[in-house]
């Protein structure tokens, strides 16, 4: 009897003991709901990354706010930082990146903190700036990298690692600026690219997989105005971001877009709202939190903003001698798709078929018999044309192209007039085989069902010019 | 204490090293987890467990209202039965066993009888809706599906799927009255307002050489002289399954898909797989046929099945069945669209994935796999078949939003082998939803179209289609045997190249998995084998099919016998053969033995799709005799071998239990 009742207290006592152990495992200072935004002295504003679409200002610093206290003070997160930035919260909810300096001088890197209690570890370790970090699912993130020496023809290119810093891979290729990338549902990264190379353009949205392959143009602003920050996806299948106006870069406007039509269901939701907004993140409610000051005379400060009514709520956090840059809550989110990768270290090519080199943007709407054929492309390269190669009798055309090379594409008549062209940057990562339906076609055109004649063939090695790269292009493979 | 630790793990270690090899060389994969029950429960062979484990669902196909609104015919497909349904009081009132498999239902213009088609059992089952009890069974042809009655009531033509042709029963004396041909496997059937037209879809295109343009047979009867007045193709479009006219009769709409099988299978993106969308036909002189997608430039809607048109011809209904959704185009701002472009312009919409914005109104979200729809007399509501939740959804056609759900009573839990089936039909595992395994799978069958592959260079390595029906003891798979199991033919290398998306978890895997291999039947061969009793040309060709000499009494080399690799029950050996049929653009490699089971169902024929048909296998593609030695026969002996060959059927109506071991998942 006396042994029964000892192993039924003995066994009690392990009971409770292991539900202790596991209870107080799980009792873990919460983050959920917290508002993250970073500010900075709203006077002095030091830009000392300041590069074609990045401005990167020093003593930034990064802060959280209980959006259900109102009249507590925001608590540094930052404090050990010169400057910190462009924080963004994990698929779970539970960690925060963002690039920081620590101290003056240094460079730019990526770090990693528990938001509960402000524990930071540093992810990259690089000579050079990294920022504008984003999480990936799979443990592994992105971030924009800018060259010590950095040239026109360099860009910023996009980086991807492992969530400890190793693996670093260069995903773009192309002499564009990158930034503000987040991960959309789907599984593709979200950047602003701007092509500075050999002419400036607009900032666009593009849309690519996280292996870099299959970058495609996702939205273009209309009217001049320029893209600024990142674009964020909403619960509802819209993207939210600022867009400012081109004659006023401080007019930024809050503009919502269809994940399903990017490009054709623009919508501003601030068009009748007096005064700026520098940023914007949607909420798991439908509700947006912004930046926004109503005048030039005010500083940014944290709001919400709702979609449907399109109007700004009472502030949430103001500070009269700061500016908010950005906000963003802590809450969990839906995990993006992993996204396989066709990207095979040991292939040096890629493969590009383009369906009809005739079929363009411009004739997708009009008779195309008025217009001019294309006999031949023109391959170029940064420095140099890397070839021109006949197309097929049905305005087809096959390249094999060393992997990871930016490239343009022109078309040229059968005068060897240049008929439509340069394309932006395209570059094919090792392995990768992509498919266009023209040049310069419209991005919601799909293919015709139909064997393209080049395929019949082998593809033509690009570059074609210059024999010892063409047999070296053959080599590799 | 301490001895039966150590014991632990000596039994441990070598054990589990022991379990890890047995998976892996099961699976055909080397991370598979060590879970006994992923593969030993679901693909279990043991009737009491394949009892235990699975549910009799009823699976709601199509449906039909009755004329005062009062009640539902639901075909319940799976439940070989026509269930009467309640829809004020959301219940089921009768079940009304009718033949196997049944497609369509009908209702009499005095809503006293119903008919039913059965596709497994070629008839139609009469059904007296006053004492909701099977009157008659009306003899068709093979594989009935689509119905339509004529005008007068007089006629019921039923569009036999397999037979790719249309009966014409006479009602009065209940047989047969006419049969016309029809294009390649139809199914919807549509009679036009005014009566005098009947409209019949197909689903396959007409079979062609690789290349040419893809074309699908629009049956078009002229009602009063019952003849085939016009047999239209619809160009680059297949799986054209349903039809519906307008009141006015002024368009006909009918769902489609448009394939992207010539384009090199190189990315998912730009719709570069597949396409859906509608053809619209004008019923005039000179009538335009008019192409319209259903897709937005980042989102797909697979699979559209069937189409509704309210009375007042003001909004048409489409179901996804592969995005689990229901289309409400305008087609008010349809014929906006149709008057203001030229021929050139729309032929460029066909191509564009923006131009739905112009007429999709909304996408109402329904549960999984929506199948028929079917509309009240007064056009308020809209019924939904839900066939993978064995539930009717209604929809408030002006709200356009879901106010009820009926559920037919069937199984409330869900089998791993139904959530497998979910996942074939689901499109979410692919790039914005781009297609999904029943949209290459059509009926778990296959779709008769070569696609390009491109495994390595585009233009290469062509591939017809394979059938996915009892394939459970026919390892490898592909048609170069590259894959030994379903786990590897589904894991991350179909994801890499093909949906190229999130590869599915295993929990996923190990579902779809059970119902690729346990959940997919052969029909009954009724057309050339329905009774096991062959014919004597059938029985001449399986002389020939099973003969160890030729013609003039050699030997015919072991190698070179037809059973010697189309061993059966399969007709297949498991083994990979070189049978002189590989092309300059193939790479070097053997194919896979095909197993011959209904293969009657499943033109074109080899690798690459070249042979239009059977005889083209030797006639065309065979002249070395390396597929068999056939070049000593003549034409009576070839004949009656393919008729052989036609009357293969799955093993389960030999009675012959698989011979074959298990060797694989």
């Amino acid at each position: 009897m006396n042994r029964t009742r000892s192993t039924i207290i003995l066994s009690i006592l392990m009971v409770s003991g292991f539900s202790f152990l596991f209870f107080a495992s799980c009792r873990r200072k919460s983050a959920d709901g917290m508002i993250i935004f970073t500010q900075v002295y709203g006077k002095e504003q030091d830009k000392n990354v300041a590069e074609e679409t990045l401005e990167y200002t020093a003593l930034t610093r990064i802060f959280s706010i209980d959006p259900d206290k109102s009249g507590d003070s925001p608590t540094i997160l930052t404090e050990d930082f010169y400057s910190a930035k462009s924080p963004a919260v994990s698929f779970d909810g539970t960690q925060l990146i963002f690039t920081g300096q620590k101290k003056q001088g240094d460079t730019w890197q990526i770090y990693e903190m528990n938001p509960a209690n402000s524990k930071i570890n540093q992810i990259t370790s690089a000579p050079e700036n990294c920022i504008d970090p984003a999480w990936l699912p799979g443990e592994r993130l992105i971030f924009s990298k800018i060259p010590l020496n950095d040239t026109l023809k360099s860009g910023h290119s996009i980086f991807s690692c492992n969530v400890n810093g190793s693996d670093v891979r260069q995903i773009t290729f192309n002499p564009d600026v990158f930034s503000s990338s987040t991960t959309l549902k789907d599984g593709r990264i979200l950047t602003i690219s701007k092509q500075v190379y050999p002419e400036k353009r607009d900032p666009v949205y593009m849309a690519l997989r996280p292996d870099g392959t299959k970058a495609e143009l996702f939205y273009k602003s209309s009217e001049g105005n320029i893209l600024s920050g990142h674009g964020w996806e909403t619960s509802n299948g819209r993207i939210v971001f600022i867009e400012s106006e081109k004659s006023n870069r401080e007019k930024g406007n809050v503009i919502s877009i269809n994940y399903n039509r990017p490009l054709h269901t623009r919508v501003n939701l601030s068009s009748e709202i007096e005064g700026n907004f520098n940023s914007v993140f949607p909420l798991k409610s439908g509700r947006l939190l912004v930046s926004y000051r109503k005048s030039e005379t005010d500083r940014y400060a944290i709001y919400g903003f709702d979609p449907e009514k399109r109007s700004v709520d009472n502030a949430i956090y103001s500070n009269k001698d700061f500016d908010i840059l950005e906000v963003i809550a802590v809450e969990a989110h839906e995990r993006p798709k992993k996204l396989p990768s066709e990207v095979d270290k040991g292939v040096k090519t890629g493969l590009i078929l383009c369906q009809n080199i005739n079929v363009s943007e411009a004739q997708s709407s009009v008779n195309t018999s008025a217009l001019s054929k294309a006999y031949k492309i023109e391959v170029i390269g940064k420095d140099s044309t890397l070839g021109v190669v006949q197309v097929e009798q049905d305005g087809s055309f096959y390249l094999k192209v060393i992997a990871d090379t930016p490239f343009r594409i022109q078309t040229v008549d059968e005068n060897g007039k240049v008929l439509n062209g340069p394309s932006d940057w395209i570059w094919l990562r090792p392995n990768e085989r992509r498919g266009c339906v023209g040049c310069h076609g419209d991005p919601e055109m799909v293919p015709g069902n139909n064997i393209p004649l080049s395929v019949k063939k082998a593809p033509v090695i690009i570059p074609v010019h210059k024999s010892n790269l063409k047999e070296k292009a053959i080599e590799l493979e | 204490m301490l001895i039966i630790v150590v014991l632990g793990l000596i039994i441990y270690f070598p054990g589990r090293k022991l379990a890890r090899a047995h998976v892996n060389s099961k699976t055909g994969v080397e991370d598979h987890p060590l879970m006994c029950t992923s593969c030993h429960i679901p693909l279990s062979k043991n009737k009491l467990i394949v009892k235990l484990i699975n549910s009799d669902y009823y699976s709601p196909f199509n449906l039909a209202v009755s004329k005062d609104g009062g009640r539902l015919y639901v075909v319940a497909q799976e439940g070989n039965a026509l269930l009467v349904v309640d829809p004020e009081n959301h219940k089921v009132l009768n079940k009304i066993k009718v033949g196997k498999y049944p497609y369509g239902v009908v209702l009499d213009e005095a809503g006293k009888i119903a008919y039913v088609s059965n596709q497994w059992s070629d008839d139609v089952s009469v059904i007296d809706l006053v004492t909701e009890k099977v009157s008659d069974t009306l003899k068709t042809g093979n594989g009935p599906a689509g119905l339509s009655l004529s005008a007068d009531g007089k006629y019921l033509y039923v569009v036999n799927s397999f037979s790719s042709d249309i009966s014409v029963i006479d009602l009065k004396n209940r047989e047969e009255h006419k049969r016309f041909s029809a294009g390649n496997n139809p199914t919807g059937a549509e009679l036009s307002p005014d009566g005098k037209t009947l409209y019949v879809t197909s689903r396959r295109a007409l079979i062609a050489p690789y290349g040419d343009t893809l074309k699908s047979e629009l049956t078009v009867v002229d009602e009063s002289t019952e003849r085939v007045i016009a047999r239209r193709n619809i160009e680059s479009a297949y799986l054209i399954e349903n039809v519906a006219f307008t009141p006015t009769g002024d368009l006909a709409i009918m769902t489609m898909i448009r394939p992207k099988n010539l384009i090199p299978s190189i990315q998912v993106e730009q719709g570069w797989m597949m396409t859906y969308g509608i053809t619209i036909i004008e019923q005039k002189e000179k009538g335009r046929v008019i192409q319209l997608l259903l897709d937005e430039p980042n989102a797909y809607y697979s699979d559209p099945y069937d189409i509704v048109i309210t009375p007042d011809g003001k909004k048409a209904f489409i179901s996804h069945s592969g995005v689990n959704c229901i289309s409400v185009v305008d087609i008010d701002s349809v014929r906006t669209l149709l008057k203001e472009s030229s021929p050139e312009i729309l032929n460029k919409w066909s191509n564009n994935l923006g131009i739905s914005s112009r007429y999709v109104i909304k996408r109402i979200p329904t549960g999984a796999n929506p199948k028929g729809l079917a509309l009240s007399p007064d056009g308020k509501l809209l019924y939904v078949a839900e066939q993978l939740e064995d539930r009717i959804a209604v929809i408030n056609t002006v709200s356009l939003e879901t106010i009820n759900t009926i559920s037919l009573g069937g199984p409330r839990r869900i089998t791993v082998a139904r959530q497998g089936r979910r996942l074939f039909n689901n499109s979410g595992h692919t790039f914005q939803n781009q297609f999904d395994c029943y949209t290459c799978h059509p009926d778990m069958h296959e779709d008769g179209l070569v696609y390009n592959m491109a495994s390595k260079d585009m233009g290469r390595n062509l591939t017809n289609t394979q059938s996915l029906r009892d394939i459970r003891d026919t390892p490898p798979y592909k048609w170069n045997g590259k894959n030994q199991t379903v786990y590897k033919q589904d894991g991350i290398r179909f994801s890499t190249v093909l949906t190229r998306s999130e590869q599915f978890s295993y929990e996923d895997l190990d579902a779809l998995t059970a119902y690729i291999l346990t959940g997919i039947h052969y029909p009954p061969n009724l057309m050339y084998n329905p009774t096991g009793e062959l014919t004597g040309s059938q029985l001449r060709g399986k002389e020939i099919f099973e003969r160890t000499k030729d013609n003039s009494g050699n030997v015919i080399p072991e190698n070179n016998r037809c059973i010697t690799c189309h061993t059966p029950p399969y007709y297949t050996n498991l083994k990979l053969a070189s049978v002189g049929t590989l092309a300059a653009t193939d790479d070097s490699i053997k194919f896979d033995t095909p197993h011959l089971n209904n293969i009657f169902a499943s033109p074109p024929y080899l690798h690459d799709g070249r042979a239009a048909t059977l005889e083209e296998i030797w006639t065309i593609y065979g002249k070395e005799d390396k597929h068999g030695l056939a070049n000593d026969m003549n034409k009576n002996q070839l004949n009656d071998l393919v008729e052989y060959l036609k009357s293969l059927r799955a093993p389960e109506y030999e009675n012959i239990p698989s011979k074959i071991k298990h060797t694989s998942l």
